[in-house]
């Protein structure tokens, strides 16, 4: 008895284990007979009647809109004819949507995008979608645009802005004005040590992408308002030498490593810069505890969730020109951007469920919740209070606009330039050898 | 009669054998070829030969990882030897609420690494940490320094925290070894004239061997792999300067250097194999 129920045991374990190989049951059976990989739209376009049945896959890794987008699609999903959408959120989404391009289980729609996908074709072209770049800022179409191939292979409805937020009471108690130049933002912080010496005059925090976005917004954003967009753009692209100079002791990577070592030095930064945390940063400006700090619209709702009275208090600044030829320069960006999967099977009815994502009522619920200015012409969003949104327009029109580096090498992210701040900080370089060491980096990224 | 019995055996031996297969013998081959060529994780990969495991050894921020990871797993396998023996020493004499003081000291080994991790984050941030507050509350506001952001002191507190957290584990092997030592041994040394000392070097001590063997193989095993505790305590900084090897190949692999990474998964895996080995051989000289 004993045998029998052990070989029984054993013949269902092995069909068990073979069950699992079986191929996958296409689910959404009208698309099934195109072909993957292709990136012909006439081979794949179903008719209307034809997109019955369809499950449609949308990945993110926005946090902030995880049920925002939810609402949407439960919405779009009541009024669609047979086309599902799913929403899968993935905290570490640029690293898990490379593992499911390489799968073969690539999203339909997806919010992550990187250049060297569009350089693979894993993206599609989406620039005679004319519905969509009509209502577009021109601007930010251009952010849009692949350099190499002058294509649009994704849609970002928002902006996103980044500079020095401040506090304008401790500003205003001190005459303070903001600073053009790195002498006078220098000074200000001077000013702010010397009146409140119990006061942070800049908290900057030890995570590796906010160092990484100082490098971003100062020495590359001195390169980027230097020589333009596009050829800052070409230069980082085809690693410029005569141009990026990173490695050069009158660089601008150089200059910003020793400006911000004389900051530290002279205690003008907070002392725990390596261990603080982005939590930290925002507790410490909302509780009076530092003056000024370097970051994104992104965190302005942090800070209004923690501290609405804050709404009157905080000031938003360009970050000041710190090399002799440069000037102030202020991060205007392309946020929230939309791409579908070249081997998507469900491309009209991926289009279909964006042109329904991007119609004005969503777009103005979608930037409100996300407080972020919204790129389409005709939303009329309340994305922040009257007197910071009044405060964001005038610092970006006051300096040059610059956008983010999409054109770095692959095998140098923005993290790993930010580690090399905190080796900086740690005082593990000096400025000079900080500055050949990212030039090595950057380097060895290509 | 003698061959039906090893068939029927061998047929029962079929599922582990396959789930072996599907998830260590294929993954191993796997990871063997990628690691022989350049694949970036999304194009078509090339063979490159050994350039990837040539390239490793010209890597300074590799060689660099090796080493922490190797101070850090011989640090934290002599401290947790040594903390784990004192604990069990503890635990086997008398006294009261010694099953709640074995309890808490077992209590953190299972808890995440990671969560661990974090708790001593908070726990230690300079100026901003529980700790800290402690401290300042002690009129000793400078006691708590500012350990993670330092190399030499961020390596301290990551093995600190490794031994903190594992060391229950360890007491826990060393006390089932002290309480199988036969009492009359203790005591025939004694009457011949023993002291205290004397009797754990040389009647205690040997006959925790075994035990010993154990926990120093298995602590250096699984400190070699450190993955976690490092990840959530100082992310491998500052800088790269606390990077295991653990965390190196999974930044490579997510940097578009998936050959390259797989490579030095091999190397880790080779590192790993040499205490393993030693071990086996330790076990057969034994028995």
């Amino acid at each position: 008895m004993k045998k029998i129920l052990a070989t029984l045991l054993v013949a269902c374990m092995l069909v068990g284990s073979f069950a699992g190989c079986g191929s996958k049951g296409d689910i959404s059976a009208p698309d099934s007979a195109v072909p993957s990989g292709s990136n012909s739209d006439t081979q794949k376009n179903t008719s209307s009647n034809e997109t019955k049945n369809v499950n449609l896959t949308f990945f993110t890794g926005k946090v902030e809109t995880v049920d925002l987008i939810d609402s949407i699609i439960a919405d779009y999903n009541a009024q669609s004819n047979g086309v599902k959408v799913e929403q899968e959120y993935q905290a570490d989404a640029s690293n898990i949507i490379k593992i499911k391009f390489a799968s073969g289980e690539a999203p339909d729609v997806m919010t992550t995008y990187e250049n060297e996908y569009v350089d693979q074709g894993k993206y599609l072209d989406l620039s005679d979608m004319n519905e969509w770049w009509d209502r577009l800022i021109p601007s930010m179409k251009d952010s849009c645009t692949d350099l190499n191939s002058g294509k649009q292979y994704r849609v970002c409805t928002n902006m996103t802005m980044a500079g020095f937020f401040y506090n304008k009471e401790i500003f205003d108690s001190l005459g303070l004005k903001v600073a053009k130049t790195w002498d006078e933002f220098e000074s200000n912080l001077e000013a702010i040590k010397a009146a409140y010496p119990d006061v942070d005059p800049w908290f900057i925090f030890g995570e590796a992408w906010h160092l990484g976005h100082l490098i971003e917004f100062l020495p590359h954003g001195y390169i980027k308002a230097k020589y333009g967009a596009i050829a800052a753009k070409e230069a980082m692209l085809n690693n410029d030498s005569s141009i990026l100079k990173w490695g050069d002791p009158n660089g601008a990577m150089c200059t910003f490593a020793k400006d911000l070592v004389e900051l530290q030095q002279k205690n003008l930064i907070n002392a725990d810069v390596l261990t603080a945390t982005s939590d930290n940063c925002i507790d410490a400006f909302v509780t009076g505890k530092c003056a000024m700090f370097s970051n994104g619209m992104w965190c302005l709702s942090s800070i209004l969730e923690k501290d609405p009275g804050m709404a009157d208090k905080i000031g938003f600044a360009p970050y000041p020109a710190f090399m002799d030829d440069g000037v102030p320069v202020v991060l205007v960006a392309e946020d929230s951007g939309y791409s579908i999967s070249a081997d998507s099977a469900n491309i009209d009815a991926a289009k279909d469920f964006l042109s329904y994502l991007f119609n004005a009522e969503n777009q103005k619920k979608y930037a409100e919740s996300l407080g972020s200015p919204s790129a389409f012409k005709d939303v009329d969003a309340n994305w922040a209070p009257e007197s910071v949104v009044k405060g964001v327009n005038e610092a970006v029109e006051s300096a040059t606009n610059i956008g983010f580096t999409n054109e770095k090498p692959a095998g140098f992210s923005g993290d790993d330039a930010g580690r090399y701040v905190q080796d900086l900080l740690a005082g593990t370089y000096t400025p000079e050898q900080f500055a050949k060491a990212y030039e090595e980096a950057w380097n060895a990224g290509f | 009669m003698k061959s039906k019995k090893r068939s029927y055996a061998q047929f029962l031996s079929l599922p582990a054998l396959i789930i072996y297969a599907i998830f260590f013998v294929y993954p191993l081959l796997k990871g063997i070829g990628t690691s022989l060529t350049d694949w970036d994780g999304m194009s078509t990969p090339h063979f490159i030969g050994l350039d990837n495991f040539t390239a490793f050894f010209k890597d300074a921020r590799a060689i660099h990882d090796i080493k922490t990871t190797l101070i850090f797993a011989l640090a934290s396998a002599v401290l947790l030897n040594v903390v784990g023996l004192i604990y069990a020493l503890l635990m086997n004499s008398d006294f009261r609420g010694k099953g709640i003081a074995r309890v808490i000291i077992y209590l953190p080994a299972i808890i995440s690494p990671l969560i661990m991790g974090y708790i001593w984050y908070f726990l230690l941030q300079p100026g901003r940490g529980y700790l800290f507050y402690a401290a300042k509350q002690l009129g000793l506001p400078d006691l708590i320094g500012n350990w993670m952001g330092k190399y030499s002191s961020s390596m301290k507190v990551l093995v600190f925290v490794n031994v903190w957290q594992f060391a229950g584990m360890t007491m826990i092997i060393y006390l089932a070894g002290l309480q199988s030592i036969p009492s009359e041994l203790i005591e025939a040394a004694k009457i011949d004239g023993a002291g205290n000392i004397q009797c754990f070097f040389k009647v205690t001590i040997p006959m925790l061997m075994p035990a010993i063997r154990i926990n120093v193989i298995t602590n250096i095993i699984g400190s070699l792999s450190v993955f976690d505790v490092i990840m959530s305590l100082t992310e491998g900084g500052p800088g790269y300067a606390t990077e295991s090897l653990s965390i190196y190949i999974m930044r490579m692999c997510y940097g578009s250097r998936t050959g390259y990474s797989t490579a030095v998964a091999m190397i880790l895996f080779i590192i790993i194999l040499i205490p393993v080995l030693i071990s086996m051989r330790l076990t057969r000289q034994k028995s």
